[in-house]
């Protein structure tokens, strides 16, 4: 097995070595994939214990693990930024110690069999975590592992080094591509909120709720929102969402 | 006890001061104390450039002022502010003999009762950070082993001290990526309830905050709270003119 500088070296050497050298989120996310030799792979943001969002994502299954824990506020890569140490469950239809029952019956629904998370980490700053996930279940092997492990400690660097160069009160432009903040939810908690006279804080745990409940992705209720097809007082003569 | 043993002592209680509550100043004073116990020294002390590259008295072994002014001296010239410039060991064995380059600096040591002196910087590859200054009674060379365990010492306290400067770096660039990020979720927001109260789309919404704010001069992020906290009435955002359509109410 290659030993630790090795494994950074040619992660690096992935990073910057494909175009220009000006690499930005997407291809952190395609670097960790290829090292873990996993289909699936994203970087979620994280702060005070609740995802931010995606920085990138490689596939529909990887969008999938970020999408569910975003709207549920559980997971392993939740539970990886928490703790500050990697999550790993190798069998999630059959975990030995069952752990975010939504998030795992809504995975392995949509065909998700292994899921990893590594926190994002340097020093005692934490960012949020990077997640690993394919088809076929069964453990990391080692070589997996330790190719992950570097990537989260390289991917944690790269984007604090990538947000120096940004303007005050901007995100980088080269984080930002490709990177989904779930901008169009908190477009609806602001309508959602101004119809029910709550806060946004409590708009948004209205819409997490209402798209759990009825089965369907956060993302698309708060769409339906904002093109007004959906509405959350009973004023506008639809039915109730929350009755 | 052997010196093996108290600089292993030493090594692990300096470790033990990496954790949590970090203090710089704490770190070097106990790393100048086990410097005079272990390495039969006079004083010892701790040196550290600023960020305007002035060397700076961080801890020493001895409070008294004979002892302190040694260090300070060395701001201008002295065997700290060579290791410091060179990033090698600096020594005089016999300070009345060898201290020639730094005059004012020997004069003082050997008023103050001190026959040979030693800097060691504290490096980390390319990166010096300070010196160890280290001060003897006697005239005479340094033990060879004495030397490294002096110069382990310091390497730990750079180590130390360059991990905790990185750790500050990367606390500030994630207050900053935070703070990015939740203005802009913010904005969303008030896009969202300015949609809403005042029957626009999105973009026009968006319009209509910009245009406040600019008119106001105030930063779009503020506005945008002072709509979130009710401060600022939806319908005060005067809506900015479409180009080719009239802004109104559209059809829910």
């Amino acid at each position: 097995m290659p030993a630790e500088g090795e494994r950074r070296a040619r992660i690096l050497g992935l990073l910057v070595g494909a175009g220009d050298g000006a690499f930005g989120a997407r291809r952190l996310c395609d670097v960790c994939a290829e090292v873990t030799t996993m289909s699936g792979a994203g970087i979620m943001l994280m702060s005070a214990e609740i995802p931010d969002g995606s920085l990138c994502t490689t596939n529909d299954m990887s969008d999938l693990i970020e999408q569910l824990q975003y709207a549920l506020g559980e997971g392993p890569c939740v539970d990886a930024y928490k703790q500050g140490w990697p999550v790993l469950e190798p069998d999630l239809a059959h975990a030995e110690n069952p752990r975010w029952p939504a998030f795992a019956a809504a995975a392995v629904e949509a065909g998700v069999a292994a899921v990893f998370a590594f926190p994002l980490q340097v020093g005692a700053v934490r960012l949020g975590a990077l997640s690993l996930c394919r088809e076929s279940r069964g453990p990391l092997s080692d070589d997996q592992h330790a190719y992950a492990l570097v990537m989260a400690d390289v991917a944690a660097q790269a984007i604090l080094v990538l947000q120096a160069d940004a303007p005050p009160g901007k995100l980088a432009a080269r984080l930002g591509a490709g990177a989904d903040f779930h901008y169009v939810v908190h477009q609806a908690s602001g309508m959602v909120a101004a119809q029910l006279e709550v806060s946004v804080a409590q708009a948004l745990v209205r819409l997490r709720a209402y798209a759990f409940g009825n089965g369907r992705p956060l993302a698309e209720v708060a769409r339906d929102v904002v093109d007004r097809t959906l509405r959350f007082d009973a004023a506008s003569g639809q039915r109730d969402p929350m009755p | 006890m052997p010196t093996e043993v108290l600089l292993a002592k030493a090594l692990v209680e300096l470790a033990d001061t990496l954790v949590a509550d970090f203090d710089v100043v704490e770190l070097l004073t106990r790393l100048a104390d086990r410097c005079v116990e272990i390495l039969d020294v006079g004083a010892a002390g701790l040196m550290l450039a600023g960020p305007d590259g002035e060397l700076r008295v961080m801890a020493s072994s001895s409070e008294a002022m004979r002892v302190l002014e040694l260090f300070e001296l060395q701001a201008e010239e002295g065997p700290c502010l060579d290791a410091y410039r060179t990033g090698k060991a600096v020594t005089a064995y016999d300070l009345a003999a060898d201290g020639g380059s730094w005059p004012r600096f020997s004069a003082e040591a050997l008023a103050a009762g001190f026959g040979a002196v030693q800097a060691l910087p504290m490096r980390l590859r390319g990166t010096v950070i300070g010196a160890l200054n280290l001060f003897h009674v006697a005239v005479g060379e340094m033990r060879a082993s004495d030397v490294q365990s002096a110069q382990a010492l310091a390497d730990i306290a750079t180590i130390a001290i360059l991990q905790h400067r990185a750790s500050l770096e990367a606390q500030v660039l994630n207050q900053q990526l935070q703070h990015a990020l939740n203005s802009r979720i913010v904005i969303e927001q008030a896009k969202g309830m300015v949609a809403e109260r005042s029957g626009l789309n999105m973009q026009m919404a968006f319009s209509a905050l910009r245009g406040y704010a600019r008119k106001h001069n105030l930063r779009l992020v503020a506005v945008a709270e002072a709509v979130i906290d009710g401060s600022l009435a939806s319908s005060a955002l005067a809506p900015a003119p479409a180009p080719g359509r009239l802004p109104g109410r559209l059809p829910n």
